[in-house]
């Protein structure tokens, strides 16, 4: 006897899983279906047309605020991947005064609101362009070297939390094995940490990137004249003549992503059998 | 017109200059700001303005949607600010939006706005040259000027210089689709007339408390006392819940009332303009308390290194093209005299008195929009109203 | 070689080199985490000016009429929380079933149907947003429905589906129910299935199990996962702008409002402040629960 449900209760759970899979895929369904319809979005549908994913290529300034995202969320997903990668190390293999502050204050962009902190960041920014036009002349200005500073210090969490775990299983005697066969420091973490460690970076790249490219808080007080993919997708739904190639092109990406999540997650089993990491985590033979 | 030589300069000390141009330009509108505002921003004293080709060009320009981006019209917004602009100079423009004109003065009170032409309008000139963020235009520097009406230039001097070049003008007045609609009287008291509930529309600024106060006899509601805007806060607390929504953009207002989803608002021209247009039987209503009557102009920042390029866009933009442009498109009036609206539908003309600007800008047919000098003031007695 | 003097060399180089790790990282965070959240603290004490309508000067007028002064902002607060609750227990209460059918019966492919769940989550929050606009409006897919089965009229939609409370409600909790799926299967999956066999070879019915022993062991991911929805709903500005409507307008909103519209940033640096502090106070209550590393795991 299954002790954890009765088969009626089965029955209807999974009535229940399978009802709640459509109430999250139906919207974005519906998205899909009016990204078809020649007229505005809503019933009754007028006809079959492609003409707005057409119009979607057509968009310099919508391709270019898609740009600017992709560059902003590589930066700082590769800013933060190293900082999280120097912050986990200090965090597990080193014991030092200070440790639980440390730990809090690296995890603490966890739980600040975004737009408090985007508030936050550009009062910072104001008061150093304010400083710096009185005394040198200089103006620094908001843009998407702000929103890099941004998504950094939002995604750091993340990275340190993703990696952690896989560096705190990774035995050490791979490592102290390199050292006493001569090599160095550098050399020891290159060829025999880093590719052990692949898995963990590859998942960490990935949370930073998406949340980097998603992000609309903090960059909509940040980006200055040059609006990323988020800020340019609000704008544009408060001018509503753009809606019918918005939805296009929201279709597009939804389903664009949904696919990356997936793609990803059986990339990740794959680098994860490659590199070998239970090898590590169990030791030498 | 500048030969592909100046072209070619203008564009290669762009790339390479900004900076140390940026420096000094910052480094001038430091001083210039130092200066008291009335008697006007020149460069940093003692150096001479660089002729245009050598500004740096790149010309940015602080503005709404709709008035060269290709937010609205993407064909026509460039064949009418950008074209002739980039004809005379060479120089293509880039468009910074802002959703209205609190959002863009909060940027320019920060100073993260460096940018060379804002637009904002006549109730906030004062504003910007109290902060020292703009300079006086030198109108003889452009040739359509004299084009302009004098009715509206004057909104745009300030202690004698020409701070601001009003440009485009309009009304606010209550809007109604007399399909559904039958207003007992011609008045502001449409806004929240019970009969509609939830198919009203109002504006998301703290204008709605200047309409009440029009609507409750206050002698001057662009300068009321704490005790009268609590009234009128009190007042549009009372009547929020007969609003489907507060608007943000105008064409967000219009395309609700086109689906007819609403059936009254607080409306500008362009909102009327396309419901004729659409056949609809739209009334732009003459309330007995009086329109509103607006006007916006172009400024130029301090700070700004293209003198000469602002001066040829403000021309572009007082030209006899732009204001055909302005009048078929939105239906807004514009201060080009010589503009021909016989093109137009009579009815939305008179309607929105776009042959006659002496008309309409006289009370009390209709009150100007006006400078509040309390203002963050009366945006907290807003904020009341929204957060209720 | 002498392993003393090795090991020596290895603990002096540690040290220097904890250093030279934590550098990076913490010079960022101490830069541009903490120095921005304590200027705006700062400014909603009044030691910051940079409009013309600033005080300059230290006090703590602004922070005691909004806390005890009658502000209208202290009632949208607790307006925020009221609507952050609804949506928290809303998505936990969905979420918790999808859990329990994945962790317990689905055996074999339970990691496929997690991620089906989880996965809208990870593509793009506004435009899951602006799906919704589009099913709720006045001709939109709702509507449209009823109308066609003739339930309502077309010139009498439902209008409170849009631009109200209940569609930020509805919204908010379509965004954050894939993402609390996750801790909640995490705590049941990690239950000891031997358990529940040993109570039912005891003679406990289902339902005494589930009471007894299932729930009791799951509530911190339960907990961990009304926390997860709760703190940053409270600041939520983004939807309630887009479908919130006149009487959808929530704290977060007040706060963007402060900071775009008006010059009173000092107001506006005491709303964030308040909300930042609050939110730092439930992080310390519900600590315990969000042990993050298990989780992230």
């Amino acid at each position: 006897m299954d002790a954890a449900a009765s088969t009626g209760a089965r029955r209807l759970l999974r009535i229940f899983y399978a009802l709640l899979l459509l109430f999250l895929y139906a919207p974005i369904l519906i998205l899909a279906v009016f990204s078809f319809n020649d007229g505005d979005p809503s019933f009754p549908l007028q006809g079959f047309t492609t003409q707005w994913y057409g119009k979607f290529f057509a968009s310099p300034l919508l391709l270019e605020a898609l740009r600017r995202s992709v560059i902003v969320a590589t930066a700082s997903s590769v800013i933060a991947l190293i900082l999280g990668v120097l912050a986990a190390f200090a965090l597990i293999r080193r014991r030092f005064v200070g440790k639980p502050a440390a730990s809090a204050l690296f995890f603490s962009p966890l739980v600040i609101p975004y737009l408090v902190f985007g508030i936050s960041l550009l009062l910072l920014f104001t008061l150093v362009d304010k400083i710096l036009k009185q005394t040198a002349g200089v103006y620094i200005g908001l843009g998407l070297h702000a929103v890099v500073i941004g998504h950094v210090v939002v995604t750091l969490p993340y990275v340190i939390l993703v990696i952690m775990p896989l560096l705190e299983r990774l035995n050490i005697s791979l490592e102290e094995a390199a050292h006493d066969l001569g090599a160095g420091t550098w050399q020891t973490f290159r060829r025999v940490t880093l590719p052990l460690l692949m898995p963990a970076l590859f998942s960490a790249f990935l949370i930073a990137f998406t949340l980097s490219f998603d992000e609309f808080a903090i960059a909509s007080f940040l980006v200055g004249t040059e609006p990323t993919w988020p800020v340019y997708l609000f704008a544009q739904l408060r001018v509503p003549s753009q809606l019918p190639q918005l939805i296009a092109v929201s279709s597009v990406i939804l389903f664009a992503s949904l696919f990356v999540v997936l793609l990803a997650e059986i990339i990740r089993r794959m680098v994860e059998r490659r590199y070998g990491a239970e090898y590590a985590t169990r030791g030498l033979a | 017109m500048a030969s592909d030589f100046d072209r070619l300069i203008a564009k290669r000390l762009r790339r390479r200059d900004f900076m140390r141009y940026a420096g000094i330009a910052a480094g001038a509108g430091v001083l210039a700001s130092c200066k008291k505002a009335s008697t006007g921003a020149s460069p940093a004293s003692g150096s001479p303005r660089p002729p245009i080709a050598q500004e740096p060009g790149g010309l940015k320009v602080f503005d709404w949607a709709g008035y060269g981006g290709g937010e609205y019209y993407p064909k026509q917004e460039v064949q009418v600010f950008t074209d002739p602009y980039k004809a005379a100079t060479g120089d293509t423009p880039t468009f910074v939006l802002f959703d209205d004109d609190d959002k863009g003065y909060t940027k320019v009170a920060t100073g993260n706005a460096p940018y060379d032409v804002v637009h904002p309008c006549a109730y906030r000139f004062k504003d910007y040259v109290a902060l020292g963020a703009v300079q006086p235009w030198d109108t003889s520097l452009i040739k359509n000027f004299s084009q302009l009406s004098p009715l509206l230039e004057q909104f745009g001097q300030i202690d004698g210089q020409q701070y601001f070049i009003p440009e485009d003008w309009g009304y606010i007045a209550p809007m109604y689709n007399a399909d559904h609609v039958q207003p007992q009287e011609d008045s502001w008291s449409l806004l929240w007339d019970d009969r509609y509930a939830k198919r009203i529309a109002w504006i998301n600024t703290l204008e709605m408390l200047v309409i009440a106060g029009y609507y409750n006899g206050v002698a001057d509601p662009w300068t009321m006392t704490d005790d009268e805007l609590a009234a009128q806060r009190d007042f549009l607390i009372s009547k929020k819940d007969l609003v489907s929504f507060f608007w943000d953009f105008s064409y967000d207002f219009w395309l609700k009332f086109k689906r007819g989803d609403v059936w009254i608002g607080y409306a500008w021209p362009d909102a009327y303009g396309y419901a004729s247009a659409q056949g609809m039987n739209a009334v732009y209503m003459q309330p007995k308390e009086g329109r509103i009557h607006w006007s916006c102009g172009l400024g130029l920042f301090a700070d700004s290194q293209n003198y000469f390029h602002a001066h040829e866009y403000a021309n572009t933009w007082s030209s006899a093209k732009a204001a055909a442009f302005l009048e078929s498109y939105y239906y807004y009036g514009h201060a080009n005299t010589t503009v021909d609206t016989s093109k137009l539908p009579t009815g939305v003309v008179k309607a929105l008195n776009l042959d006659n600007l002496q008309a309409a800008l006289s009370p009390p047919l209709s009150h100007p929009e006006s400078w509040i000098s309390r203002r963050d003031v009366y945006q907290q007695y807003w904020q009341d109203v929204k957060t209720a | 070689m002498d392993s003393a003097d090795d090991a020596r060399r290895w603990r002096r180089r540690d040290r220097a080199s904890t250093a030279g790790l934590l550098s990076g990282p913490l010079l960022w965070l101490l830069l541009f985490f903490l120095a921005p959240v304590i200027y705006v603290a700062v400014y909603s004490v009044g030691g910051i000016k940079i409009f013309p309508n600033d005080t300059g000067v230290l006090s703590l007028g602004d922070w005691k009429h909004f806390l005890v002064g009658g502000s209208v902002y202290m009632g949208l607060f607790w307006k925020s929380i009221r609507i952050a609750l609804t949506v928290s227990v809303i998505v936990v209460i969905l979420a918790y079933p999808v859990g329990y059918f994945l962790a317990l019966c689905a055996k074999k492919r339970k990691y496929v149907l997690l991620l089906l769940i989880i996965a809208p989550f990870l593509t793009s929050y506004l435009l899951r947003v602006l799906a919704w606009e589009v099913i709720l409006g006045d001709s939109g897919v709702v509507n449209a429905f009823l109308s066609a089965v003739h339930l309502r009229s077309p010139d009498h939609p439902v209008t409170w589906l849009l631009n109200s409370q209940f569609s930020v409600i509805l919204v908010l909790a379509y965004v954050w129910v894939p993402f609390v799926a996750l801790p909640i299967f995490v705590s049941l999956d990690n239950l000891d299935g031997s358990l529940l066999e040993a109570a039912s070879d005891l003679g406990a019915s289902r339902l005494r199990t589930f009471l007894r022993i299932t729930l009791p062991l799951s509530l911190p991911g339960v907990i961990a996962a009304f926390v997860f929805v709760f703190v940053p709903t409270i600041g939520e500005f983004v939807t309630p702008l887009l479908v919130g409507g006149p009487r959808g307008y929530m704290y977060g909103n007040a706060i963007a409002d402060q900071f775009t519209k008006s010059t009173d940033w000092q107001t506006g640096s005491v709303l964030a402040m308040f909300l930042l502090l609050v939110v730092a106070a439930l992080m310390v209550l519900f600590g315990r629960y969000v042990r993050v590393r298990s989780v992230a795991a």
